[in-house]
């Protein structure tokens, strides 16, 4: 019994205790997605972008219509031959561990990817061209290729290119994870991980050296944020709508009217780069192998009214597999597919699937019009479920296709990719140049051609936009690849642009997006307004 | 004793067995399953088939997993690079705390309900009745979901997430433990009447022993027995519920770590947490097997 006393006791006492006010110059920001790692070299999760520039600045930034601008380098000189980048370095500027930061570093940062197994996959697709970096002067770093990479300064510009103390990198207890002894020069400086609940930063004061663009000089605003894990999307909102946060990210459709219902709260939204979330169609064997049929699908598809049924209206439709924030983007090919029932009927029938069976789908041969997608359930997120569900009911109804939906375990899904065993491939990415991507998919030999599809045209216009860094001419050159496989040869379904938002108390200033990719921007412009 | 040993052991082996083969029958090829989402380089896919032995005859390869496991080795996770005991050890003290907590919410909660509406009148008994079959029938996401919108986002009483301080613990541990009151509190309040009903408790009366003593010195003991049988399904309810409720409430601990690794294809880990939950629920239940002996003496050893 005296234990049940105490007990009561404690629930008393902690509810007489309001829960604790943060101080107005500190933040507390909710977020979906744990960082596997906090070793910026070996970033993958697009989701964790947003804590990367926090703690790591680098060489060059990207603005909105895809060009580069200064940041740790002041300036920048590109050979005629493309094949040397010769980078001017900012004299004044250090590591939170105190190091001096200069050519020899960025040299340092370079070479540990060279490093056996550090991180294969970056050593192998982004720095394929990489040849070696030469320290001219302390502020002066000279980089050789090997061939001309377009995607070189796309590469410096990420977060995989955040500048580490390379006195850290040799000395740190873990560098594959990293955490507060893994340091760079960023506006923040990481001083508490802990793994399931919270990442904490405090202010760096001695920060003066933001890329060109950010929205002061000097050191950030704030001088404490801690981002929380929350990966449930109602728990995320209630915390923010009880005040218990001040920012959130990841605001399902679902949640979307009741944020901006409260006059307390902001809501924004930006579209990501990279990719548009697309059905791939697999051309190498019926019934996607004849282009009618192809087309046909995308005729069968009211996208508009599904795309509001299943997010509310706060889906962005995809007309290219461009995604339309690519200062890429071909927006002459919107409006110019989809939604006609009556067409999609037609092609079939040209394309001979004539008779229907006894449960209204269409058969040739003998068999019928079965088309499948197969997706590891990991990968499944933002509704595509249900999307796929509603697509499926349309084609169904409006024109007789048998569209099979299978969510299943990696293992399997990998299997049924490895057996040419499905119709349909889902995908997006969210590459900050969409040529990366599109580098990975359109190919014969790239590593995620779910299509089959091959064309040498394509493939050349691909290498000659890979191989300059000449931005008008590489949106020529990608406007053709667009129009090549979303118009003439139908491979791809566009479906939306994926898209990031920041739901925050009114007085939270100086939110914003990552001009790059489209995911939430580091803290640094972040402050707290009266 | 030896018996319950050998048990535990048998358990702890099946359940080492049964996670093997998952391994072994996942489709796609074991390195890949290992590996996971990690990198993937031929030297780490050299020492996954080094570590696992996995050029060998699989019965070899089989006894060698388990002679691992033996000596404590849980191996490797690829994914995050570090050992599996490591990321385990450094999780199991906030689960600890939560299943604990919830336990002694569950166990209290349970206790004063039955004592208190045991043999009482209608309403009060049907009352605490329904109460026990909501929360035994709600799903513990929603009794989390319920909880966080009363006491942290309308009341602010309590905090939303982390492991900060006792504040923290208290809706993890409520939402926890309250499915568990809700099926002790049933047996519990089952078995006083049923002990209320017996000789002894008429000649206790006889002798002018208040209800209330009645029930906390004879009848409790006798109600307590059925409790404990519950208790392995009171283990697994704690340690099934707590995946849910770190993840709910933004905990680190053990749960959080799983729902992680199945996710991530972790499968390394996912094979420690199995076994780590085997080795906690056979080692529970054999306690409380123990502990029959002290709450019914008739019960020889």
């Amino acid at each position: 019994m005296r234990r049940l006393v105490v007990l009561a006791l404690l629930l008393t006492a902690c509810g007489a205790q309001p829960v604790q006010q943060a101080a107005s110059t500190s933040l507390t920001w909710a977020i979906e997605t744990q960082p596997i790692t906090l070793n910026p070299h070996l970033w993958a999760q697009n989701k964790a972008r947003l804590l990367v520039f926090n703690q790591f600045d680098a060489l060059v930034s990207r603005a909105e219509d895809g060009s580069f601008q200064p940041w740790l380098a002041t300036s920048w000189k590109v050979s005629d031959d493309e094949l040397t980048y010769t980078f001017e370095l900012r004299d004044d500027v250090t590591f939170h561990d105190g190091t001096t930061f200069d050519a020899a570093a960025v040299k340092a940062n370079l070479d540990q990817f060279r490093e056996s197994g550090y991180n294969p996959a970056v050593a192998a697709i982004q720095l394929r061209a990489f040849d070696k970096a030469e320290v001219v002067s302390p502020t002066t770093v000279k980089i050789t290729l090997k061939e001309p990479d377009g995607l070189f300064l796309d590469f410096l510009a990420s977060p995989l290119a955040g500048q580490v103390s390379p006195k850290s990198l040799r000395e740190a207890k873990d560098v594959r994870f990293g955490g507060p002894d893994l340091v760079g020069t960023g506006p923040f400086i990481l001083d508490r991980y802990v793994q399931g609940q919270e990442i904490h930063y405090r202010r760096n004061p001695a920060y003066k050296w933001p890329p060109a663009g950010a929205g002061h000089q000097g050191p950030a605003h704030l001088s404490e944020i801690t981002y929380r894990f929350l990966p449930e999307a109602a728990v995320r909102v209630g915390a923010l709508t009880s005040g218990q946060v001040q920012v959130i990210e990841g605001v399902p459709a679902t949640e979307v009217t009741l944020i901006e219902q409260d006059p307390g709260l902001t809501l924004t939204t930006a579209l990501n780069s990279g990719t548009a979330f697309s059905y791939y169609f697999n051309t190498d064997h019926a019934p996607f192998d004849d282009q009618r049929v192809r087309q046909a699908f995308r005729e069968a598809v009211d996208l508009d009214a599904v795309l509001k049924a299943v997010y509310q209206g706060t889906a962005t439709r995809a007309w290219s597999v461009v995604g339309k924030a690519s200062p890429f983007y071909d927006a002459s090919l919107e409006r110019t597919f989809g939604g006609d029932a009556a067409k999609a009927n037609a092609l079939l029938d040209e394309a001979g699937w004539k008779q229907r069976d006894a449960e209204g789908f269409r058969v040739k041969a003998g068999k019928r019009l079965t088309v499948r997608s197969v997706s590891a359930a990991p990968y499944v997120r933002d509704r595509r479920d249900v999307l796929a569900q509603a697509i499926q009911a349309q084609v169904k109804q409006s024109a007789g296709i048998d569209f099979q939906v299978k969510i299943v375990d990696q293992g399997t899904a990998q299997k049924a990719v490895d057996d040419n065993a499905y119709e349909i491939f889902e995908n997006s990415r969210g590459d900050s140049d969409v040529g990366a991507a599109l580098n990975l998919i359109l190919p014969r030999d790239g590593a995620i051609n779910r299509t089959r599809f091959t064309d040498p045209q394509v493939e050349r216009w691909l290498g000659q936009a890979s191989a300059t860094s000449d931005q008008a001419k590489r949106k020529e050159l990608y406007t053709k690849v667009q129009r090549a496989v979303v118009t003439e040869k139908a491979i791809v379904f566009p479906i939306y642009v994926p898209a990031d938002q920041i739901a925050a108390q009114k007085s939270v200033q100086g939110l914003g997006f990552d001009p790059g990719s489209g995911t939430p921007a580091s803290a640094y412009d972040v402050r707290i307004g009266t | 004793m030896i018996k319950r040993l050998g048990t535990g052991l048998a358990v702890m082996w099946a359940a080492a067995t049964a996670s093997y083969l998952a391994l072994l029958l996942a489709p796609g090829d074991t390195v890949d399953i290992l590996v996971g989402e990690g990198a993937d380089t031929p030297e780490i896919r050299a020492e996954i088939i080094a570590e696992w032995g996995l050029d060998r005859p699989e019965a070899v390869q089989y006894l060698d997993y388990l002679w691992r496991l033996l000596h404590g080795d849980l191996g490797r996770s690829y994914q995050l690079d570090r050992g599996v005991g490591e990321i385990l050890a450094s999780q199991a003290g906030p689960t600890a705390q939560l299943t604990l907590a919830a336990a002694a919410i569950g166990v209290t909660l349970a206790g004063v309900i039955a004592v208190a509406t045991a043999g009482r009148g209608r309403w009060l008994r049907g009352a605490a009745s329904a109460a026990e079959l909501v929360s035994v029938s709600v799903p513990p996401f929603l009794i989390g979901i319920l909880l966080l919108s009363v006491f942290s986002f309308t009341l602010g009483w309590f905090p939303v997430s982390g492991a900060a301080g006792p504040q923290a613990l208290v809706l993890p541990a409520l939402a926890l433990g309250l499915p568990i009151a809700g099926v002790l509190g049933q047996v519990l309040r089952g078995g006083l009447e049923r002990a209320l009903e017996q000789p002894f408790a008429v000649t206790a009366r006889a002798r002018g022993l208040t209800e209330r003593a009645l029930v906390a010195r004879h009848a409790l003991r006798h109600a307590l027995l059925p409790a404990v049988t519950l208790a392995g399904w009171f283990t697994g309810a704690l340690l099934g519920g707590a995946v849910i409720t770190e993840v709910l409430f933004g905990r680190p601990g053990l749960g959080q770590i799983a729902m992680q690794a199945v996710t991530g294809r972790d499968m390394p880990v996912v094979m420690a947490v199995v076994l780590l939950s085997a080795a906690v629920y056979v080692t529970i239940s054999t306690l409380l097997d123990l502990s029959y002996r002290a709450i019914d003496p008739r019960i020889g050893g």
